[in-house]
C-alpha cells in the first residue's frame, strides 16, 4: 500500500520538523531575553540573591542546551512544564484556551464552505451577471479588508449602536445572559464567529467561482448536457468536484492556520483563546507558553497538509501519491 | 425531401456584442454566427459541414442540439419540431429527443471529466435517461466498448491513462450509450494525430452500417470530408453557400469559394496544375458582414449586383444548390 508507506514517511518528518521548529523558537526567545528579569524590572530593589534562587527554581541558570533538551525530554512525557505568569501547567492551558480557539474557528470555517460553495456557483454559473458582480466586490474588499477593522465596525454596530450582541468575552462575567450557559456561550461567540466567517468565506468564494468558472467551460460539461442530464446536476456532478480541489488547499491552510489569525481576532473581542493567550505569552516571555503554542501551531500546520495530500488522492484519481 | 431525418429551417444565433462601461454594459452590436441556415440530412447518410475556423459550423450544431439556444429557427427530427420540445416540452420529452440525437466532440481532451472513470463516463448516460434496467449495464457497458473498439479493462481506467484516440472511441461510446439515431461529429479527428484518424474514420463508417446512423460531419479538413461525407454542405460567415453530393461538389464546385477551398487542398505531386484561385484576404468579421454576398470582397468573380443584392440558396443542377449571382 502506497499510501501506508507515504503517511509513515511524512509522519517521521513531522517529527524532525517540530523538534526543528522548536530548536530555532527556543533560541530565538532566549536572544530577546530573560523573564524573571522582565518581570522583575518593575520592582527595583529586590536582592540579587532573591533573583538568582527564582532563577534557579526555574532553572533558569544552567545552560541554553540543558534547558531545550530537558524541555524536550518532559515533552515527551506530556509535560510541558508550567506557566511562569500563571503559575498553572502548560498542558491543560492549551486544552482550555485551546477549546476557545476551536470553536470559534471551525465553527467559522464550516460556515464559510457551506456559504462559499453555494455562493460561488451561483456567481459561476451566472457570470457577468449583477449577482456575480456583487459577490465578487463583496468578496475582494473581504479579501483586502485588515481583520482587526471589521471587528471593531462590528462591536460598534452590534454591539454599541445596536446592543444586541457582546463585544468581549466568551462567558458573561456575572448570570449568564438568557439564563443558559450554554445560550451564552453561543450568543458571545457570534460576532467573532461572524468576523472570521466573512474573511474565509470571501477567498473560499473567489477561488470556487474561478475554478468553476474555468470548469465550466470545458467540453465534458456540454457533453453531460447532451446527455441529457439537468442544468443543476451537471453543476454539482460533474463541475463542482473538479473546481473543488484548489478550495480544498486553501481549506487545509484556513485550518493549519487557525491558530495564526487567532491573535487578531481574539485581541479584537478579548477572546480567552490560544491566540490570546500566545500575544500576552510573547509579551512577558513567558516561555513554556510559547515552546507549547509553537508545538501545536506547527503540528497543526503539518497534519493540515498531510490530510490534504491523502483527500487529494480521493478527489482526484490522476495524483499517485508515492 | 422525401426521407429526411433531420431539417433545419431559418436557424439563427446571434450573439450580443457588449461594450462594458463602469456601472452599465452596453450592446452596441451582433455577432451574426448563423444567419438564416436551412438544410435537411437524410436518414442513413453522412453531411459532411466544411468551412473556415469560425464560419458557424459548431454553432449550427449545437443550436439543433439547443446546447446553445438558437436566436430563432426551427429543427425537425422525424417530423417533430425539437427545438419547440426542447424550449417547452416536459422532461420526458426532452430525454427523449436528447436519446435520438447526440454529439461527439472535437477534443476529447476535454470532452472526459478527468476524475472519473471511463465507465462512470459511459454509464452516465444510462442513469439519465434508465432506458436498461441496472443489472444489465454491465453487459451493455462491455458492449459498448467492444463496439468502438475498447477491451472490457479499459472500463476502469481514467481518461489520462489513454491516447488521444482511444479517447475519442470513448467519446463515441458514451455518445452511442442511449442508441442514437442521429451522430454529430464536431470535428472528431481533427485533434488527433494524422496516423489515428484513418482508425476513427473507419470506426464511424462502420458503426454507421451496423447501426443505421446518421451523420452530420463537420470538419474543416476536406480530404476527411471528402472520405466519409455522401453530401457536402459548405459555409461561409454563417451561411451555407453551396450542397451537393460530395462527388459532384468536388468535380464541378459552383461557388467560388468552394473553388477557392478544393484548390486549396495540398495534393501530393509538385508539378500538378493546382488552379489559380488563392484566397485574397481575410475572412471579414462576423459583427459587421459585407451587405449583399457576403464572399464579395474576396471574390474574383464579383458582379455589381454581388455588392448589394443579398443572395440565397438555388437550385442549380441534379441536387445542387448554390447561392451565388455569377456561379462558375
Amino acid at each position: 500500500m502506497g499510501i501506508v508507506r507515504f503517511i509513515i514517511r511524512r509522519l517521521i518528518f513531522m517529527v524532525v520538523l517540530v523538534i526543528g521548529v522548536s530548536i530555532l523558537i527556543f533560541f530565538m526567545i532566549n536572544a530577546i531575553g530573560n523573564p524573571i528579569e522582565i518581570l522583575l524590572a518593575e520592582r527595583p530593589g529586590i536582592s540579587p540573591e532573591v533573583i538568582e534562587s527564582v532563577k534557579q527554581y526555574y532553572r533558569l541558570d544552567r545552560s541554553l542546551t540543558e534547558q531545550y533538551l530537558s524541555w524536550l525530554g518532559n515533552v515527551l512525557h506530556l509535560n510541558f512544564g508550567n506557566s511562569i505568569v500563571y503559575n498553572q501547567p502548560v498542558g491543560s492551558m492549551l486544552v482550555t484556551w485551546g477549546w476557545e480557539t476551536v470553536k470559534i474557528q471551525v465553527l467559522a470555517i464550516l460556515i464559510s464552505l457551506a456559504l462559499a460553495i453555494f455562493i460561488g456557483v451561483t456567481a459561476a454559473t451566472r457570470q457577468y451577471s449583477k449577482i456575480d458582480f456583487g459577490v465578487m466586490s463583496t468578496a475582494l474588499l473581504g479579501r483586502s479588508l485588515p481583520g482587526f477593522f471589521l471587528g471593531i465596525l462590528l462591536i460598534l454596530t452590534f454591539s454599541y449602536w445596536l446592543g444586541i450582541f457582546p463585544s468581549y468575552g466568551a462567558y458573561s462575567t456575572r448570570s449568564p445572559l438568557m439564563g443558559s450557559a450554554l445560550l451564552d456561550s453561543l450568543w458571545h461567540m457570534v460576532l467573532p464567529v461572524m468576523m472570521l466567517t466573512y474573511f474565509n468565506t470571501a477567498t473560499l468564494t473567489l477561488l470556487i467561482r474561478s475554478n468553476m468558472v474555468d470548469v465550466l467551460r470545458m467540453d465534458f460539461i456540454m457533453a453531460a448536457r447532451a446527455s441529457g442530464l439537468s442544468a443543476g446536476r451537471v453543476v454539482y456532478r460533474h463541475a463542482l468536484k473538479n473546481a473543488f480541489i484548489p478550495a480544498l488547499t486553501y481549506l487545509a491552510i484556513l485550518f493549519g492556520l487557525m491558530l495564526g489569525t487567532a491573535p487578531v481576532t481574539e485581541t479584537v473581542f478579548t477572546w480567552p483563546g490560544l491566540g490570546f493567550l500566545y500575544i500576552t505569552a510573547i509579551q512577558q516571555l513567558d516561555y513554556p507558553v510559547i515552546m507549547g503554542e509553537n508545538l501545536i501551531i506547527t503540528l497543526m500546520l503539518v497534519i493540515a497538509n498531510l490530510l490534504t495530500d491523502i483527500a487529494y488522492v480521493f478527489i482526484d484519481p490522476r495524483i499517485r501519491l508515492e | 425531401m422525401q426521407d429526411d431525418l433531420i431539417r433545419i429551417e431559418k436557424m439563427v444565433k446571434f450573439y450580443p456584442v457588449m461594450r462594458r462601461g463602469i456601472f452599465r454594459s452596453k450592446q452596441t452590436g451582433v455577432i451574426r454566427a448563423v444567419d438564416n441556415v436551412t438544410f435537411s440530412i437524410r436518414r442513413g447518410e453522412t453531411l459532411g459541414l466544411v468551412g473556415e475556423s469560425g464560419c458557424g459550423k459548431t454553432t449550427t450544431a449545437r443550436a439543433l442540439l439547443y446546447l446553445t439556444a438558437p436566436t430563432s429557427g426551427r429543427a425537425h427530427f422525424q417530423g417533430t419540431d425539437i427545438i419547440e420540445v426542447f424550449e417547452r416540452g416536459a422532461k420526458e420529452e426532452i430525454l427523449r429527443i436528447r436519446r435520438r440525437l447526440q454529439y461527439v466532440f472535437q477534443d476529447p481532451y476535454l470532452s472526459l471529466n478527468p476524475r472519473w472513470s471511463i465507465a462512470e463516463t459511459v454509464l452516465e448516460p444510462f442513469r439519465v435517461h434508465r432506458h436498461l434496467p441496472e443489472n444489465q449495464w454491465d453487459d451493455r457497458l462491455m458492449e459498448l466498448l467492444e463496439l468502438v473498439g475498447l477491451e472490457y479493462y479499459h472500463a476502469w481506467r481514467y481518461p489520462h491513462e489513454f491516447s488521444g484516440g482511444q479517447r475519442q472511441r470513448v467519446g463515441i461510446a458514451r455518445a452511442l450509450a442511449v442508441e442514437p439515431r442521429f451522430l454529430i461529429c464536431d470535428e472528431p479527428v481533427s485533434s488527433l494525430d494524422v496516423s489515428v484518424r484513418a482508425q476513427i474514420l473507419n470506426l464511424l463508417i462502420e458503426l454507421q452500417e451496423k447501426l443505421g446512423l446518421t451523420y452530420l460531419y463537420i470538419s474543416h479538413d476536406l480530404s476527411s470530408v471528402r472520405f466519409i461525407s455522401d453530401r457536402v454542405a459548405v459555409m461561409y460567415l454563417g451561411k451555407i453557400v453551396e450542397i451537393a453530393a460530395v462527388d459532384e461538389l468536388f468535380a464541378r464546385p459552383l461557388h467560388h469559394y468552394t473553388y477557392a477551398l478544393l484548390t486549396a487542398i495540398p495534393i501530393p505531386e509538385p508539378d500538378a496544375d493546382r488552379g489559380h484561385s488563392v484566397l485574397k484576404g481575410e475572412v471579414p468579421s462576423a459583427v459587421n458582414p459585407p451587405p449583399g454576398c457576403r464572399f464579395h470582397p474576396r471574390c474574383e468573380a464579383a458582379l455589381p449586383q454581388c455588392r448589394e443584392m443579398p443572395v440565397e440558396l438555388a437550385p442549380a443542377g441534379d441536387e445542387h444548390l448554390v447561392a451565388c449571382h455569377n456561379p462558375r
